[in-house]
């Protein structure tokens, strides 16, 4: 039988709610483990003498289901803890841990990275403000060629409406070109706000000229600091690395205490 | 005016060129350096500048380095600081060092632009 979506995200994130599909799986073990229940009393009722000599474990493991609930031997954790254990300290004294000695996390390896790309994105964005300044200045040139066609035609259809003050479109049309001189005004006062507007974010960009700036400050704190450190730290007596102990007394750590101790001596004496 | 625009990072060389185009200087009326050493060699075979603008900190050579190396063979043209340095005694040591006129960073096109008639009229 599939399951349905919801299922399987039940099933997923663990929910703690039965369905009623695993309960009609579960039915078979149950009646599985009730026949080998007759089984065992049938075998009770005729050997009752004999009942230790039944070997429970084979039973139990015939039948699908049955989770072995004794307490997992202690001693494998205790390995697994301390091979963990090594294996961090290996890392640690490789350089690999908490993070790779790579160029992508050195500090100031980084914060260089970051410096040089945000100078690259920046003249970028200079390179799009400076296009929208020429094209800008471009459109005022060709609203200046439009206003003084338009101021043409004005003279020409004042002169005309004069001379033919019966004729209406002369006169409509003169003032159609009075309004398009104001608009081709308009036009020119928004583009010079524009303009002005693309300084104003040239002048903000200096900001990131300040922002690199302090981050090569906070780069030559970190040199200095790394150069300190490792000035202060140094071994320069030759030594090799001692070993070193991995649980003493006054750890967090749980240490045997004397009962431990002779226990596990009489144990392994007694083997 | 010809002009000499000496600043390590990119962006700021185009911003100061950007307001020396709205006071009137063309495109190829002023020279653009990375450092101070590109901007000395540049300051010694086109000796033609009419004012120096000058970062301060800059990799290989900085600002004042450079105004001291200028102010060994000029002592007349007229050099302009832009930096983010603000503090007093800088300004004294780049004063003492022969900086006609000192700019602090963010600035606005319209100080640079007061401080640049001032020094063409003066």
């Amino acid at each position: 039988m599939s399951m349905s979506q919801e299922e399987i995200e039940a099933l997923m994130s663990g929910a703690d709610d039965v369905e009623v599909d695993e309960i009609e799986e579960e039915i078979p073990v149950i009646e599985e483990v009730s026949e080998n229940e007759k089984i065992l009393e049938e075998s009770s009722d005729d050997e009752d003498d004999s009942i230790e000599e039944i070997n429970v474990d084979d039973i139990l493991a015939g039948i699908d289901g049955i989770v072995d609930d004794e307490a997992p031997e202690e001693t494998p954790e205790i390995e697994s803890e301390t091979t963990k254990v090594e294996e961090r300290e290996s890392e640690i004294n490789e350089g690999q841990y908490p993070l790779p000695v790579s160029n992508e996390n050195k500090v100031v390896n980084q914060l260089n990275e970051v410096a040089d790309d945000s100078e690259k994105k920046a003249s970028q964005i200079f390179d799009v403000l400076s296009f929208i300044l020429d094209e800008n200045a471009e459109i005022e040139d060709y609203n200046k060629e439009i206003s003084a066609f338009i101021l043409k035609q004005t003279e020409l259809l004042e002169s005309l409406s004069v001379k033919f003050p019966n004729v209406d479109i002369f006169n409509e049309n003169l003032q159609k070109a009075n309004t398009l001189i104001e608009t081709s005004k308009q036009l020119s006062s928004k583009v010079d706000a524009e303009n002005n507007r693309i300084f104003e974010a040239m002048e903000l960009m200096q900001y990131h000229d300040i922002n690199r700036q302090k981050i090569e400050r906070v780069m030559a704190v970190i040199k200095k600091l790394s150069n300190y450190l490792n000035g202060i730290f140094e071994d320069d007596s030759g030594k090799a690395e001692v070993q070193i102990a991995k649980h003493i007394s006054g750890d967090s750590s749980e240490i045997v205490d004397d009962d431990d101790l002779e226990s596990l001596i009489s144990e392994f004496s007694a083997d | 005016m010809r002009i000499l625009i000496v600043d390590d990072s990119s962006t700021m060389r185009r911003i100061i060129g950007n307001v020396v185009q709205q006071l009137g200087v063309a495109k190829d009326d002023f020279d653009e350096a990375e450092d101070g050493v590109v901007a000395w060699k540049l300051f010694q075979d086109n000796n033609n500048y009419d004012v120096v603008l000058t970062d301060w900190n800059m990799p290989n050579m900085n600002g004042l380095e450079l105004v001291k190396t200028i102010r060994t063979v000029d002592k007349k043209i007229p050099i302009v600081m832009i930096t983010t340095e603000g503090g007093k005694g800088e300004v004294i040591t780049a004063l003492k060092a022969g900086v006609n006129n000192y700019i602090v960073k963010p600035f606005s096109a319209e100080i640079l632009k007061e401080k640049l008639d001032g020094l063409v009229k003066g």
